[in-house]
């Protein structure tokens, strides 16, 4: 009798499966370490947010007492989310210099690697050390900047940069902007870098002028590029920790103050910590809409491996 | 022979038994931490310190750990949430009595009952700065407040005889000495430091009883105008309202600074600075009404503590003369300890007359110490109070709006707790 059966294999026996479990077997000690020290301290600040709480008393349900206190009383928190969308608001600025530098670089300009390295050098650099660096460039008295102003008559009185109301955010902007900008420029210099050639020899035979090849072909293959910028601008603006903590400590008054360091001060500072976990909620969700406004505004995908092919 | 499995198993058995008596060493039950703030640079004393302490003690052990300046709170407030704090804690200014109010530390007010001798050898104004709703919860490890510091030669050219005597005479001889490089007073302004400014004044922060404000008068807001005035005309050097410990300090160093407001410590720093400190070209005295504002160390136990009473031992072990009087020659410094501090300042008339001289204003007009509300959330309300003031001094807000906004932050502050 020629019958045909059909083995019958245990879904644990079979390879597929085995395969996912080998899989699965790589992943976990990994999968563990970032459930352990990052999901799971997210859940925990969220519902520490819902609490009122301090290392030495229970646990009691405060439903949504923090977040009223934040959206309709707490003046600093209005003031350090302000701050931060400046400091946000700079990026683009920044990226776009940082654009300008990269194309400078990737031109035959004699030198480029020079300047590039020039550019770099700053990223590097402890953002401790950014502060104290600019700190003393900004000295009322001692400080380069007012001795070059003072000295080219451009003003008669030093100008208190980081001890001003007016100049003590942009002056510390202008530090983020500086540290940061080298690292932008290798970014958008890569993405410069991986444009085919081809397609701007076919443009110029075409009578494309340069500045519609720029518009035309440069930027949309910058998108992938441009789009991670935009969110390490994005990042960089929220969590400036470091910078402002050298170099105002989020003064005069709250003038420099982001929420990171209104979250920090509330925490540490005044024991604090479900206040400061609502805080950092807030923090979250709004980082997490300026990543998906950045996300769209890029095209959608932007984040997607680019081909290269137009 | 054995074979490979046995010696795995054997070695598996002696890796076992080696390690089962480390956790048990761990978590000897008469181990106790120590934990100070900034003086990694005392380390030999320290380190002598616990090896008497030891020596005498068989099967106890201290663990020393200390933390820079910003970090020790986030750290002890870690071990708090952990379950883990260190035995014995140092804190500075108004932190143990924050400390304090959250439950972290040990009631000690009975130990000191019990042991009168001791209690009764500090100087008990300094004590009383650790008292928190009737309870002692710290003893002085090293005590300082603040004086005024002034720069001779800028005030014998501006034609000025002595330090001020009121606080008209602060702004009046600053406007004198201000010019286009230099400022005639300076102040430090972290933890309150600046509050003898005020109570120069006649102006409280707070009630008596710390229930409600008492600082929105109109005195207050005439104060706080003068001050911002000032500072506008550059008679007070805008740091005062800006920098922390090293930036007013290096301004004053710098020698073009008529008048510091500081506690005595900063006149090492200034001294470590300025080429120009000697006692013939720097002065030191109380500031008009010898009102002062403590920055003090203590020492209190963690509540948390699993010994206690070891951590009493060691506590007055290490705040006894002939320990803290090793620290206090060291770094030239008052330990609140009255029987030592008065040799110790004889000693220095002989070989420092001017550090002498200080330390032992630290000492005087402690009943005139300001600024030292036993709240215990006192980090709350200087911080709903410091950005309105700088709001009024930087020209951002004037000195009625500014108060009255603190008033109500304050209130709030005051109703929360």
């Amino acid at each position: 009798m020629n019958t045909r059966t059909r083995s019958f294999t245990p879904w644990y026996q079979r390879k597929r499966t085995r395969d996912i479990a080998l899989v699965a077997c790589f992943l976990l000690p990994s999968l563990a370490i970032f459930f352990l020290y990052r999901i799971l301290p997210l859940l925990w600040n969220l519902v520490l947010s819902f609490e009122y709480w301090s290392p030495l008393k229970p646990a009691k349900f405060a439903g949504l007492d923090q977040y009223r206190e934040i959206f309709l009383e707490d003046d600093v928190f209005w003031q350090s989310l302000t701050n931060s969308l400046a400091f946000v608001a700079a990026a683009p600025f920044a990226i776009a210099l940082a654009l300008g530098i990269a194309l400078l670089v990737n031109s035959d300009l004699k030198g480029a690697s020079v300047y590039r390295a020039i550019v770099f050098i700053s990223y590097p650099l402890m953002s401790v050390a950014v502060g104290i660096i600019w700190k003393w460039l900004y000295d009322e008295r001692g400080g380069i900047i007012n001795y070059a102003l003072r000295s080219a008559g451009l003003v008669t009185k030093p100008i208190p940069f980081l001890q001003s109301f007016d100049y003590a955010l942009p002056s510390v902007i202008v530090a983020e902007v500086w540290q940061v900008i080298g690292f932008y420029m290798i970014i958008l210099l890569t993405g410069l870098q991986s444009v085919p050639p081809h397609l701007y020899e076919a443009a110029s035979v075409d009578g494309v002028p340069r500045w519609a090849q720029f518009w035309r072909i440069t930027l949309p293959l910058l998108r992938s590029s441009l789009f991670l910028c935009a969110v390490i601008g994005i990042l960089n603006s929220f969590t400036s920790f470091d910078l402002i903590y050298v170099m105002t400590g989020g003064g005069p008054g709250h003038a420099t103050e982001l929420l990171v360091t209104h979250i920090y001060k509330t925490g540490f500072g005044q024991t604090r910590f479900d206040y400061a976990a609502a805080l950092t909620v807030v923090q979250f969700i709004l980082l997490l809409a300026l990543t998906w406004l950045a996300n769209r505004a890029a095209g959608g995908n932007a984040g997607a491996h680019d081909t290269g092919r137009a | 022979m054995m074979d490979r499995r046995k010696i795995l198993k054997s070695g598996a058995v002696v890796a076992a038994a080696a390690a089962l008596p480390m956790p048990a060493i761990a978590q000897s039950p008469k181990k106790i931490t120590f934990l100070t703030w900034n003086i990694i640079d005392t380390a030999d004393i320290i380190n002598g310190w616990i090896a008497r302490f030891t020596k005498d003690r068989p099967g106890v052990e201290v663990e020393w750990q200390d933390k820079k300046g910003p970090e020790l709170p986030t750290f002890y407030q870690t071990q708090l949430a952990a379950g883990t704090p260190p035995d014995i804690i140092n804190t500075q200014g108004a932190l143990g009595l924050e400390y304090a109010g959250q439950g972290a530390l040990l009631d000690i007010t009975s130990r000191l009952k019990a042991d009168a001798g001791y209690g009764n050898g500090f100087n008990q104004n300094y004590l009383g700065n650790w008292v928190y709703e009737g309870a002692n919860y710290m003893v002085p490890f090293y005590l300082t407040k603040t004086v005024l510091f002034w720069n001779k030669t800028m005030f014998q050219k501006a034609g000025l005889s002595g330090p001020p005597q009121s606080f008209d005479d602060i702004i009046a001889y600053a406007e004198k000495m201000k010019s286009a490089d230099s400022t005639g007073f300076l102040t430090l302004n972290f933890d309150w430091l600046y509050w003898p400014l005020y109570a120069m004044n006649g102006v409280d922060l707070l009630s008596t009883d710390l229930k409600t404000t008492a600082f929105n008068t109109p005195k207050a807001i005439e104060v706080t105008e003068r001050l911002a005035k000032a500072t506008e005309s550059g008679a007070i050097n805008k740091i005062s309202w800006t920098g922390r410990w090293v930036e007013p300090n290096g301004a004053f160093a710098a020698g073009n600074v008529g008048m510091l407001h500081a506690h005595a410590p900063a006149y090492f720093y200034v001294k470590g600075q300025g080429k120009w400190v000697t006692p013939e070209t720097l002065g030191a005295t109380h500031v008009p009404g010898s009102f002062a504002t403590p920055n003090s160390h203590g020492l209190g136990i963690s509540k948390g503590s699993k010994n206690p009473d070891l951590a009493w031992d060691f506590l007055k072990f290490i705040t006894n003369e002939a320990q803290i009087g090793e620290f206090a020659r060291l770094r030239k410094l008052v330990t609140g300890n009255t029987a030592f501090d008065t040799k110790h300042f004889a000693e220095l008339d002989k070989s420092d007359p001017f550090v002498a001289a200080l330390l032992r204003t630290q000492l005087e007009h402690t009943d005139k110490m300001v600024g030292n509300w036993r709240l215990g959330n006192d980090s709350r309300v200087k911080e709903a109070f410091w950005p309105e003031l700088q709001n009024v001094m930087l020209g951002r807000k004037d000195a009625k709006t500014a108060l009255a906004d603190a008033d109500k932050k304050v209130q709030r502050e005051l109703k929360r707790a």
